[in-house]
Parts: C-alpha cells; structure tokens; sequence
C-alpha cells in the first residue's frame, strides 16, 4: 500500500521546497497527486488516486526495550466521503502497550476530509524484557461503508542504540578586534532515535566569556531540546576581555547528552587595536594662565590597547583669541602599553578676563581619539597691583612734600 | 604770607612730635562724645535692619552659593531692598562727615588752637593726629559692627565661616575704612577751609549728596554729549561704556561699591563690560580665587587710599597756610 506511493513521493521530491521535512515533503506531495486539477498530471502520473490511505515514513523500525517510541501515522482520504474511520490495531505482541494518540488523547477513531489527512501518533512501550526479534503490527481503518486500509508495521526490538550527537558550524573561525562579539552559527544534529536534551558548554581561554542563544533568539540557554533525527541551530557569543593580546583563541564547545558527547573547536583570531587616552602626569586636569603669557602643561597619551597607534594629530580647542600649540604637533606611533608625553602652550588672550575657562585637547589617531576637558584659571598679571603700590607711594610723597615745603615752627 | 621767613629757619625733631597726646585725646573725646553714641546708634541701625532680613531669608532659603557667610553681606532682602553694602555705602560717608566736620574750626571757634599749639606740637602733628584719631574711631565702630554681623551669621545660620569668607570680609573692611576715610579726609578739609562749622557740615553735605544724587545724572548726560550719532561697532559701544564708568569712578561711592563687588561676589570677573568674544569658553559663576578679587578691585582701593591721602594733603597745605591766631 504504502510502497506505491513511495515512487511517485521520489520523484517528486526534485520540485519538494528544500529545508521541509521528508514528511511534509511527502504530504504535499500526496495532496498535489490527489488533487484532480493539479498541475503534476501534466507529467504523466496516474490521475485520480481515490482511496484510503495510511502513511508512515519508516513502516519498518527499531524500538529500544523498555522504551517509549512514537510512530506518525497519517490517515489519507483521496477522494472519498468522509466517513468516521475506526481504527484497530492487530497483531500486538504479549506485554507490550500501544496506543493510538491524536493530539495527545487517545483515540478511536478518525475522520478526514475529501483529499485530505489526519496525523495520529503510536505510542508503542516496549516492555523491558522484550526479546529482539521482529514483530508485525497492523494498523487498520475501517469505515461504515467498507472502505479500508491498513498500515502493517514491522517493529524490531533491537538492542539500546547509543545516542549520538553532532555539531558543526559553517563558519568556525572569526576574525576581529577585542571589543568586537564573536558569534557562531552552531548546528547540533541528534542521529540518534530519540529526543534528546543537549547540555551545552564553552570552554574558552580565561576571561573569555561565551554565551548561548537560540537561533534567533535572544535568550541566553544552557541546554537544547533536539527531535531524534533533527537539528537545531544555536549561537554562540564569545565577547573576548577588552585587553586581549592580538592572536588566535580557540574555544571549544561541547554538546553532551546522556553520554553522547560532540566537540567542536572554534577559533577567536583576536587581532589588536589601539586605545588611546590622554591625562596629565598626575591626572590633574586644570591649570593656570596669565593673561598675555604661555603657559605650558603637560599632557601624557596612554595607549591602553592592544595594538599600536600610529599617526596621533594634536588639537585642541580653546577660548576666543586665545592660542594654542602642541609640541610635538603630532606623534608617530606609540606601542602598546606605552605612553608619550606631549607640551601644550596655551597663551590666554591680551583682552581675557580673569577666572575659569574650559579648553579641550583632543588626541586623534585612525579609528582611535581621545579628549580631555582642561580647566584654565586665568590670572591678571600683579604689575598692575605694583602699580597701584606706587600710586598710594607717590600720594605719600606728595603729603611728605608739603610737610617739608609747609611745615612751619 | 608770613611764612615764607620761617620756612629758612629748619625745623628741630620730626614735625609729627606730640602726635602721641593729641591721637588720644581726640580718640577719647570721640569715644566718649554723645555724638558719636548717636552715630554708631545711627549705623548700628541702619545695618542692622538689613542683615537681619537677608538672614532670615538665607535661613529659609536655599542658597547654592559657597560663599553663604557673604550674602549676609550682599544680599538684597525683598522687604527691604537695599543690601548691608549698599547702606554702608550711604551711611559710612555721613559718619565719617559727622566725625571731622568740625575737627579744626571748632577749636578756632572756642579759641583753644592757639593754645594747643602753644604746647610742644607742630601743627603737622596736630591735623594727623586729628585725622588718625578719627579713622581710629571710626574703624572701631566698623569692626564692631563687622564683627556683630559676623556673629549673628553665626548664630542664626549655624554654619561657620570659611577662611577665605573670612579673609574677603577682613579685606571689606578695610575697604569701609578706607572709603570712610576719603570722607574723613573731606570733612576735615572743609573744616579747615571754612571757619564755621555749619558751613563746613553744609558743605561736606553737599558734596556727598552731590555724589550720590546728581553725580549719576551728570555722567550720563556728559557721555551721552560726547558719544557719536550712532554707534556702529561693539569697541564703539565698550568705549563709551569704558568713559561713563571712568566718570563714575570720580565718586568714592562708586570705588567702594565697586570694590566690595570684587570682594563680596567671589564670581564677579569684571567690572566693566564683557564683550562675547571674551565670554567664550568662560565657566561663568565660577569664583575667582582671592588674590585675582584683590587684583581686580585693586584701582579701586589704590584710589580710595591714595584719594584719602591726597585730600589730606590739600587740608594739610591750607592748615599750614592759615593764621591761628585769630
């Protein structure tokens, strides 16, 4: 019953979407055979399948003792009234308990629709003691009118398969600076025969940090649920310490599942970048300056990264009128770890007025700048206070003048 | 003039012999005096009524100033106002009036100058012991009202002083003093001149209400006389700004105001006008340090000392001049 309709299922499996699974592959397909006015009858097939049909991908399986496995059965109509179909299972061996299940609660019975199909599920439980030899199972529908079709089943008990899992990732090595995310698109594959809860774990170099998230996600998981025989799809998220050295990390993640283990080496190709950072010598970020004179303060770049910055420009922005200048204008390179010391000049203005100013300096280099604001305290020059010294002098020579030129006896 | 023969004749000893007695004499007779009662009750008063309004608004409200000791000083409280300073600014010179008015000619008038001079004094030590004793007197009752402000902020805001507070309010002192002394100085300039004392009174009189009142006027109104048709430019404006507080800064009110500005409001940076070019970049509000106040002020106090020695030495010139012995 079921194998003539596996032909024509393969040869349409060429104009199948890809990614479907063989199952729906297969249903479309069936409702594309069945439908009278289907393009596919163009190729050739034989038109207007009516019947009863009962479908299963593998009408020949393994069943593990003293487990639960579940078997699709799905319930074709192709053409027929529908009728209410009871289902009956025949054939099932001494200890062992099947149930039909549709959408989780046991059935009897079933009706579908004209062309259309109703999935049911065989919950079969082996029994622990179950010898491994083949047993055929029927599974028939009956309706009121006659109509009949059954699926026979050919269940193998067959000795406890180990589970196994797999994991692969399309890009296993990623390139990019410390502050950037790593992220790896990691498929883990469950080829065994029954569902598993994948526990995942990275095992990176210290202070590396890695997180997992579903495929699309954005929640942080630990553990996964694959189908037997399905895939899933994880990230995973290196976020590498900000002072990483520039080189190559691997991190190696490991799926693991009631024994079945899948290892995967992926790789961080960390390269360096500069980090600069401009202070003072003792980080005091104001200073004093006369009016009309330059002052000088001195400024010391840092380069915190991992790479070396090359190209520093100086600048810095000051009050109206007033001048500035670096010495040196600009710096070469400066490795990291390392620091260089830079002389600003600042000349306040002729016309500035005494008090608090705020100029800024700004270190650039490519991809890489840094800033810090700098409070000036502009003072007033004391000739003025020297002069006015002299004022209230010459007053005082004044009145010593005229006790010399008037006193009298 | 007789003078002119015994000016060959050197004086014997420093002219300012017998200063000593003569000081405190006069600082005596001025303490002890009713009118000087009634002048310090006067000042007392006058003061005491705004600084006990600015306190009871600095205690009810919050004042982000740093400087909270010296708004006591400069605020201007709504029921009154007027500040602590700017009454001082009125009241100091009519003091100061009060206290040397009469310093010379009233002992012309009672006949007792040439009496005095008969004594082992010069007349130079005379009128500087005169002036000296009246500064004294009048310092005593500024430092004591200075110092009654200073308590009550203590006891009815409850916080102390900071050190630069206090070094800025020394500093305000010392600028009263000095401004109390150019008046001084007036006063007894015109006691010199005049030999009534009610011309004298009158005349310091006028001249303080001349500064006070028709002095503002008359500066405008000359630099609005001397100012262009239109004033095209910024530096067009900032000059004539430049000449109308020149013309002010004639008026000792107008020092003393100015200084104590500087002094009592850290955050003043300039007096006259700030063009934008000299704004940008500047972190407005930020106190000056103490130094660059003093700095800033600094004309101001030169002119009030070097104007109250220059007054002086004209009563001095016109004292030695005169014939005592009427």
């Amino acid at each position: 019953m079921d194998g003539a309709h596996e032909g024509p299922a393969e040869r349409h499996g060429l104009i199948g979407t890809a990614g479907m699974s063989t199952m729906r592959v297969l249903l479309a397909l069936l409702v594309l055979l069945l439908l009278p006015v289907a393009g596919a009858h163009a190729q050739g097939d034989p038109p207007g399948v009516k019947g009863l049909f009962l479908l299963t991908d593998y009408p020949s399986q393994t069943v593990r003792a003293g487990e639960v496995t579940t078997i699709r059965v799905k319930v074709n109509n192709a053409g027929l009234v529908p009728q209410p179909l009871a289902l009956a299972l025949n054939g099932v061996p001494a200890g062992w308990k099947i149930d039909l299940l549709g959408a989780g609660r046991p059935v009897a019975s079933v009706m579908v629709g004209v062309n259309q199909d109703v999935t049911v599920q065989l919950r079969v439980e082996v029994p622990k003691d179950a010898p491994p030899s083949p047993h055929n199972v029927v599974l028939t529908a009956r309706g009121p009118l006659g109509q009949q079709a059954s699926l026979p089943l050919t269940l193998t008990v067959g000795t406890e398969a180990p589970a196994r899992l797999s994991l692969k990732s399309r890009l296993p090595s990623l390139r990019g600076t410390p502050r950037s995310a790593f992220e790896y698109t990691l498929t883990v594959g469950n080829d065994s025969g029954k569902d598993l809860t994948v526990a995942l774990a990275a095992q990176g170099p210290a202070n590396f940090q890695s997180t997992f998230t579903e495929g699309f996600g954005s929640n942080e998981i630990s553990s996964i649920p694959v189908e037997a025989g399905q895939t899933k799809d994880i990230k995973l998220r290196v976020t590498p310490p900000r002072d990483v050295r520039a080189g190559d990390y691997p991190v190696l993640v490991k799926v693991t599942a009631e024994g079945a283990t899948a290892e995967l080496r992926v790789t961080l190709q960390v390269s360096g970048q500069g980090k600069l950072a401009l202070s003072t010598r003792d980080g005091r970020l104001s200073g004093e300056a006369e009016i009309g004179r330059t002052s000088t303060y001195t400024l010391v770049l840092n380069n915190d990264g991992t790479a070396p910055v090359d190209e520093i420009e100086l600048s810095g922005t000051v009050p109206a009128n007033w001048k500035i200048e670096f010495d040196p204008k600009s710096i070469a390179s400066i490795a990291p770890n390392d620091k260089k010391e830079v002389q600003v000049l600042v000349t306040p203005a002729d016309k500035a007025v005494a008090g608090d100013y705020m100029a800024s300096f700004r270190a650039s280099a490519r991809g890489e700048q840094a800033s810090a604001d700098f409070r000036i305290t502009v003072t007033t020059s004391t000739l003025w206070g020297i002069a006015g010294i002299g004022i209230i002098a010459v007053a005082l020579l004044v009145l010593l003048g005229a006790v010399a030129r008037f006193g009298r006896r | 003039m007789g003078s002119r023969a015994p000016l060959a004749v050197r004086r014997q000893g420093s002219p300012f012999t017998g200063i000593g007695p003569v000081f405190m004499k006069e600082l005596a007779d001025h303490l002890s005096s009713v009118r000087m009662l009634v002048l310090t009750l006067f000042v007392i008063a006058f003061g005491a009524f705004p600084v006990a309004s600015s306190l009871q608004t600095l205690r009810t409200v919050v004042d982000p100033n740093s400087f909270l000791f010296l708004r006591i000083f400069t605020l201007e409280p709504e029921q009154v106002g007027i500040s602590f300073v700017a009454a001082l600014n009125f009241v100091i010179p009519l003091m100061a009036i009060g206290l040397g008015f009469d310093s010379v000619n009233s002992e012309f008038n009672r006949r007792t100058l040439s009496r005095v001079l008969s004594q082992p004094i010069y007349r130079d030590a005379l009128l500087l012991g005169k002036f000296l004793a009246g500064l004294a007197t009048f310092a005593v009752a500024l430092v004591a009202l200075w110092l009654m402000v200073f308590g009550a902020g203590l006891l009815l805001l409850g916080v102390p002083p900071r050190g630069v507070e206090v070094a800025r309010g020394l500093g305000f002192l010392v600028v009263a003093i000095a401004y109390g002394g150019v008046w001084l100085a007036i006063s007894m300039l015109f006691s010199v001149v005049f030999r009534s004392t009610a011309t004298s009174a009158l005349c310091a009189l006028g001249l303080w209400l001349f500064f006070f009142l028709l002095w503002p006027q008359l500066a405008s109104a000359i630099v609005s006389g001397v100012a262009p048709g239109e004033i095209r430019s910024l530096e067009d404006y900032a000059a004539l700004q430049d000449l109308a507080m020149g013309l002010m800064r004639l008026s000792p009110g107008t020092l003393f105001s100015e200084a104590v500005l500087g002094l009592l409001s850290p955050e003043t940076r300039t007096l006259g006008p700030m063009l934008p070019a000299q704004m940008r970049g500047a972190i407005m509000g930020a106190p000056l340090p103490f130094d660059q106040s003093l700095l800033l002020i600094w004309p101001q106090i030169t002119g009030l000392i070097a104007g109250m020695i220059v007054v002086f030495a004209a009563a001095y010139v016109v004292f030695q001049r005169e014939e005592v012995r009427a």
